[in-house]
């Protein structure tokens, strides 16, 4: 074989493998495996809720990081057959009275809201409200009164 | 002494139902679509919190940028970082009115056309939008759909040449919000 077709074909192969590899780990790179990484942080569900409203900083030191809180779920909510969110409920805040605004009354029942995965959807609903439990997942970070949890499950 | 506790316990009760007209959810969910030249981009978002009070008709929504979820981990990455910048503007909101309240009857059962007008804030840019809706009273919920599109531009949302193929200067959003009555 002459040198050249030699070195157009190693060329031609190297190219593939690097499409192949781009594709394959940039393009089309996996979702983070919420799930089983470890968590950087962990928490008891009302020292992270306190974190939450005393420091101003907390969306950007929690947020997109992996999370493990403990506690006791106070409700399960189903809103649809694919959606299972279990809410660590913080006390109803009194302090708000101005309920004339919507925003102030989305706000006056507070709480962790914890959006599971799929897989966990059915573990999750069997969840017995006020007994002790652990729940890892990705802190999307605060929406008013509420600290948004992505992607959990539930830590054996 | 005691007819009069009773006929206050009842007013109470009364005025309780007749003013007490507010219905909120925590689980309403927003998707967005865009029909690009080369890519069909969607996202969900299970997470947005809503409000309505039926008797003015003011109607909010907020959700976190961050919760819309992709198929994709790499788009997901663009949308926050690059595109919306989640992290200065974390947050979507909506504060506006239902405008043809009284075609509306809450108490009934049944599906009712709305129209919706307010300020629609996206990337830390306001705008006043206005979109025809559904609502439908269901057994004492309301739950509450609409299709509307937007511009990228109106919020300063900037799309690089790059990609301009890849991603609709016009994108469609859809709205599905299930409302309880706030006890």
């Amino acid at each position: 074989m002459k040198k050249w077709i030699k070195i157009i074909l190693i060329l031609a192969i190297a190219g593939i493998i690097a499409a192949v590899l781009v594709f394959k780990f940039y393009i089309n790179k996996p979702h983070k495996d919420i799930e089983n990484a470890k968590a950087e942080y962990t928490f008891k569900a009302d020292e992270l809720y306190t974190e939450f409203k005393s420091n101003n900083n907390a969306d950007s030191l929690y947020a997109d990081k992996v999370i493990e809180i403990s506690g006791s779920i106070s409700k399960i909510e189903t809103p649809t057959d694919s959606l299972v969110v279990a809410v660590f409920s913080q006390k109803k805040d009194t302090t708000q009275t101005n309920t004339d605004d919507l925003f102030a009354e989305l706000d006056a029942d507070g709480g962790i809201r914890c959006s599971m995965l799929f897989k966990y959807n059915e573990d999750a609903k069997k969840i017995v409200v006020s007994s002790p439990i652990k729940i890892k997942g990705l802190c999307i970070g605060k929406q008013g009164s509420d600290i948004i949890f992505e992607k959990c499950s539930i830590v054996k | 002494m005691k007819n009069l506790i009773r006929f206050s316990i009842i007013l109470l009760m009364i005025s309780g139902s007749v003013f007490g007209q507010k219905y909120m959810t925590k689980n309403g969910k927003i998707s967005f679509f865009s029909n690009g030249q080369t890519e069909k981009i969607e996202a969900v978002n299970n997470q947005v919190s809503s409000a309505l009070d039926i008797t003015t008709g003011d109607l909010v929504f907020k959700l976190l940028m961050k919760s819309f979820l992709f198929e994709k981990a790499l788009m997901q990455e663009h949308f926050n970082e690059n595109y919306v910048e989640s992290d200065k503007f974390p947050d979507a909101s909506f504060k506006g009115k239902v405008t043809n309240l009284s075609e509306i009857n809450f108490t009934k059962n049944g599906k009712y056309k709305a129209m919706v007008e307010g300020d629609l804030k996206i990337h830390g840019v306001t705008k006043n939008v206005k979109s025809p809706g559904n609502i439908e009273v269901k057994d004492g919920k309301i739950i509450a759909t609409a299709k509307f599109s937007l511009l990228l531009k109106d919020y300063g949302i900037k799309i690089p040449n790059t990609v301009i193929n890849n991603i609709s200067e016009s994108i469609e959003i859809t709205v599905n919000v299930g409302l309880d009555k706030i006890k």
